[in-house]
């Protein structure tokens, strides 16, 4: 309003009428100009008119934009009505175009739809035909396929078929080819069938299978191997024999059979005495077959491959030497009674033997399944448990030896007990039968029959060894075991010879041996080494001055040393060792054996005196005999005579020995004798007077030795050349009875039992004492009475001597001096005795109350003496 | 001294050499067999006491060589024997013929009144027996004489024979003592038989009865 203020001032309304006056026209303008922008806007806008028409709302002209726009209206319909009339004719033409092309295109419809239909009609058959044609197609395609997976499944069903039928025939190691082939090739070929799926999960099944079987099989081959290895141990032993030089038959075991004579067996022929004949070679080349061609190994190597093939080995070998080793173990353990029987020896060997030989084939055929450091340790263990066996079964043997002989001691009668054995054992052999010809009769049979199974066993020990030896074996310690068999052996023979010299002591009848016969005479001589020329040209019948167990045990001291000898062939001993061990045994059969043997013979007390006088000659011809034993025992050995005597016979002092029991004896046995008389002696030592003459005991006693030392050396009992020894002896057992018949009188005497005496019992007493001096005196042995025998009683002498001639002055006297009568006169016996009759006398006295004279006398002096003596007592003290 | 036994009898064994003297002593004396013949050189014995009646018997039993080269020395033992065995074998018919020879000797050297038994040895070979013991029965008759087979080896009447032989010498004996009218000897005091022999004393004296 400002503006119009200033105009007002000036000029007011003139001005403003003007002014007023441009305004309107001014604004006539702009409201016209507005009204035309917003029709353009309306006319031009597309979207919402409302802001537009707000904006002619909100202007004051509205009206005039009324009459504006309807202005505009007006243009436009004018417009559109020229345009329509413009256009109208082409319109029309248009139209008419149409209703021709819609004529047209009913007409074109129909046409289209006959060919439509012409077209179906046509096509159906070629749609069939299409679809049959797809149809054969497939099963073409098919059929292609088919064949094609059945070349590709057939062969592996073949594979499998001939997998099956491999499986029958228990032909398993092409089998597990086949098995190999078809997991392999065939059956990845044919993975996508169900069948292979089954197959495949077969196969390991299959594999176990033919691992089972050919296991089976193993076991069958071990079983067989098992049963067949004794006989191949006895063919290999057999090689080893005849290698060796060895009797072959050693190794054979006996056949049942070979006790039936008739008819011959062909596979028996051979060890009949009879030449071979041609059907006997025959079984020989059976024999002769070498141990590996008696089994059948394949089964051991097809195992052996299958199990190497299924990648087992390692399990197979250790399976196959432990089942190996316990069959050893098992070959090993020796029959409970097989110290009782050779054959039984015999088969334990075979037995160890074949399991070598076999183990040996095996070591050469196979690789590695058994090997040398294997087969090593496996001898090294079967030789500790053999050398163990054999220990227990001779202690086993010594065992039942020993029981064996305390039952036949009882029953002597049994021995045939297995004497078949025995008889069996010896024709087998070279010749033990030096045994058996002397006592097959006797209960000692069966330590002869352990003896020569032990000999028999050592050949087989010795032939182990040999055999083994060859197939690369150390045989050393078995040898050193048989050293130790050996001592055993000569004590099992020892004790057999006790036997043997019991029997001879028990059969001599010790007397000299008389021969009637020249034949007898040589059978002696050529017996035992005597040489007497007087005898060689005296008269029949010939006396020996031995008797016969002199010859006998001569004998036999040499079959000992032929039986040791025996032992000691094979072991490869030389001529100093065999010498010197048979020495050690002889001297140990003369020493021990046949030593104990004399003395247990010459302590029988059955013995009488003269056949202890045989021994003690027997004795001295025995010792000479020793010499010749020597000369025997190294005839024998071959060892040098010369060479160092180490070990010299010590026959000559044991039967110097043996002599000097038998002359102990012979004393003893004789004082023995006396004393059985003197066992009869009752004195009456109260007898008022003697009887007169000697006690019938000791004429007896007397009249007895009498004629015993008659029969010693007056009789043609000994042989003459022994008279001077036999001479001897009686000499000595005189004196020695002689002094026994005075120390027992002396003792009767002195006897604590008795206490009383009486001068007659002294009378009496000395009639018998005088006796006994008759007959030292009557020279019982000839030429010797030289007086020494009666000295035997010169104490006695002395102290009857005192006593009856009432002495004692003299004894008093003399006492102590060397040159006394009664020198032998002790002193206390003299007391004991003076006072035993000075009691016997006082007893005496009592009873009839005698007042002699004689008698106080006799009292008085030998109280007196009494005194006396105890004085010399004191006096000596 | 105290005396062990009552009775002290002396027995005689004679007969021919090798019908089984000494087997029968010492089947006797020891009761044992040994099948080995020796012969008996000279003279030996056994003493084997007995019982009898309740009496120790000593036997004193004498065993002679059979053969002929030690007659001399065996005749010389017949005074004294109270009792002799006569022995024959009887697989032999010669030691049986020489019976009498026997009793012949015993009639000359031993005393009257000797008591005698004849005995038929080796009974238990009857499958050899030369001698039947009816012959036996008859011989002893025709002696008076007792008679008995034995069998040292298999211990048949051996023991009997000497009991026999000892009793009938204790009987007579105790018939003796009757008959001469003593009762028993003092105490202390042997009692000596009395015998119409008077040699024989010595032998008869050691015969004490306590």
């Amino acid at each position: 309003m400002a503006e119009v203020t200033p105009n007002a001032d000036e000029n007011p309304w003139k001005k403003l009428n003007v002014a007023i006056q441009d305004a309107d026209t001014l604004r006539q303008e702009a409201v016209e100009a507005h009204t035309e922008h917003l029709i353009t806007e309306i006319e031009t806008l597309e979207g919402p008119l409302a802001t537009t028409l707000r904006a002619v709302y909100d202007g004051e002209g509205v009206d005039y934009f009324m009459e504006k726009l309807d202005a505009r209206i007006k243009g436009h319909d004018h417009e559109i009505e020229r345009m329509c009339n413009y256009h109208y004719q082409g319109f029309i033409d248009s139209i008419r175009e149409l209703q021709q092309v819609s004529g047209d295109a009913t007409k074109l419809k129909g046409e289209i739809q006959g060919l439509n239909r012409e077209l179906k009609f046509s096509c159906d058959p070629l749609l069939s035909k299409g679809d049959e044609l797809v149809k054969y197609r497939k099963i073409q395609k098919n059929v292609t396929l088919a064949i094609e997976s059945l070349s590709l499944c057939l062969p592996v069903l073949e594979m499998y078929g001939k997998l099956q039928e491999q499986m029958k025939c228990k032909r398993y190691y092409p089998a597990l080819k086949t098995l190999e082939q078809l997991e392999h090739t065939y059956l990845p070929r044919v993975l996508n069938h169900w069948f292979s799926q089954t197959m495949a999960e077969a196969i390991p099944r299959l594999r176990e299978r033919i691992k089972d079987a050919s296991m089976v099989e193993l076991k069958d081959f071990l079983e067989s191997i098992r049963k067949h290895s004794a006989k191949i141990g006895e063919v290999a032993m057999r090689h080893a024999a005849e290698q060796n030089n060895m009797d072959p038959s050693i190794a054979k075991k006996r056949v049942k059979t070979r006790r039936a004579p008739p008819p011959p067996n062909p596979f028996t022929g051979e060890v009949e005495d009879v030449a071979p004949s041609p059907p006997t070679n025959n079984s020989d080349k059976e024999e002769e077959l070498s141990a590996q061609d008696l089994i059948d190994f394949s089964p051991v190597y097809r195992c052996l491959h299958i199990y190497s093939l299924l990648g087992d080995k390692e399990k197979f070998e250790s399976y196959y030497r432990s089942q190996r080793w316990k069959q050893a173990w098992l070959s090993l353990q020796p029959p409970p009674n097989m110290h009782e029987s050779l054959d039984l020896f015999k088969k334990y060997f075979h037995d160890i033997i074949g399991f070598f030989v076999v183990e040996d084939h095996i070591l050469h055929t196979t690789q590695g399944l058994v090997t040398r450091s294997h087969m090593d340790e496996l001898w090294e263990k079967t030789v500790e448990k053999l050398s163990a066996t054999l220990r227990i079964t001779w202690e086993k043997q010594m065992e039942s030896f020993q029981e064996k002989k305390t039952n036949n001691n009882q029953v002597a009668e049994n021995n045939n007990l297995e004497e078949m054995e025995i008889e069996e054992v010896t024709t087998g052999s070279d010749s033990p039968q030096f045994t058996f010809t002397l006592s097959s009769h006797l209960p000692h049979n069966k330590s002869c029959k352990l003896a020569s199974l032990m000999l028999e066993v050592k050949k087989l020990i010795v032939l182990f060894c040999h055999t083994l030896k060859g197939y690369g074996f150390s045989v050393g310690r078995l040898l050193e075991l048989l050293l130790e068999m050996r001592d055993r052996y000569s004590v099992i023979l020892s004790d057999q010879w006790i036997d043997v010299f019991t029997d001879i002591f028990t059969e001599d009848n010790y007397t000299p041996i008389l021969c009637d016969k020249p034949e007898d005479y040589v059978i002696i001589c050529s017996q035992f080494p005597y040489t007497d020329k007087e005898l060689d040209k005296s008269e029949y019948p010939r006396q020996f001055p031995f008797s016969q167990f002199v010859p006998s045990i001569y004998v036999q001291v040499k079959e000992y040393i032929n039986a040791c000898l025996k032992f000691s062939a094979d072991l490869h001993l030389s001529h100093t060792e065999i010498d010197d061990m048979i020495r050690k045994s002889a001297n140990q059969l003369l020493t021990k054996t046949l030593g104990a043997c004399l003395s247990k013979l010459i302590k029988k007390p059955s013995l009488s005196l003269l056949q202890l006088i045989q021994i003690s000659i027997n004795m001295n011809y025995l010792e000479m005999s020793c010499e010749y034993l020597e000369e025997y025992i190294s005839s024998l050995t071959g060892a040098e005579k010369d060479s160092v005597h180490i070990a010299r016979l010590h026959g000559s002092s044991m039967f110097k020995d043996a002599r000097s029991e038998a002359e102990q004896q012979i004393y003893q046995q004789l004082n023995l004798k006396i004393d059985e008389f003197l066992d009869l002696a009752s004195y009456d030592w109260t007898i008022s007077d003697s009887k007169g003459q000697a006690s019938s005991y000791l004429m007896d006693l007397v009249v007895f030795l009498k004629s015993i030392f008659m029969s010693f050396t007056n009789l043609p009992v000994f042989h003459t050349s022994c008279s001077k020894y036999v001479e001897k002896v009686a000499k000595t057992a005189c004196m020695s009875a002689c002094q026994h018949i005075a120390s027992r009188l002396m003792a009767l005497m002195l006897d604590n039992e008795v206490k009383l005496l009486s001068m007659g019992a002294f009378h009496q007493f000395n009639l018998d004492v005088m006796q006994c001096e008759q007959f030292a005196a009557s020279a019982p042995i000839p030429d010797s009475n030289d007086g020494t025998l009666q000295m035997a009683f010169t104490d006695l002498r002395q102290l009857l001597d005192l006593f009856i001639n009432w002495d004692w002055s003299v004894y008093l006297a003399d006492y102590g001096k060397q040159q006394s009568r009664y020198l032998r006169v002790p002193r206390h016996i003299a007391v004991s005795l003076l006072e035993k009759l000075n009691n016997g006398d006082k007893k005496k006295n009592n009873l009839f109350a005698s007042l002699k004279k004689n008698e106080r006398d006799k009292k008085r002096l030998i109280e007196t003496v009494l005194k006396q003596l105890k004085v010399l007592e004191n006096g000596a003290a | 001294m105290a005396k062990t036994y009552d009775y002290l009898f002396k027995l005689l064994l004679i007969g021919d050499s090798a019908v089984g003297k000494t087997c029968i002593l010492f089947r006797f004396s020891e009761d044992a067999f040994n099948s080995t013949f020796i012969s008996t050189i000279g003279i030996d014995f056994k003493i084997r006491t007995i019982e009898l009646d309740g009496k120790k018997i000593k036997l004193q039993i004498w065993d002679t060589a059979g053969q002929e080269r030690f007659r001399t020395i065996t005749t010389a033992y017949y005074r004294g024997a109270m009792g002799i065995m006569l022995v024959y074998d009887i697989t032999n018919e010669k030691s049986f013929d020489n019976i009498r020879t026997w009793i012949r000797n015993i009639e000359e050297h031993a005393s009257k009144d000797v008591e005698k038994m004849m005995l038929g040895n080796k009974c238990d070979l009857t499958d050899r027996r030369q001698v039947s013991k009816d012959r036996g029965e008859q011989l002893a008759i025709e002696h008076g004489i007792k008679f008995m087979e034995t069998s040292a080896k298999a211990s048949i009447n051996v023991e009997e024979a000497f009991f026999t032989l000892a009793r009938d010498i204790k009987s007579k004996m105790d018939r003796k003592i009757d008959s001469s009218g003593q009762v028993s000897g003092k105490q202390g005091g042997g009692y000596q038989l009395k015998n119409e022999n008077s040699q024989k004393k010595s032998f008869w004296k050691s015969c004490t009865l306590l």
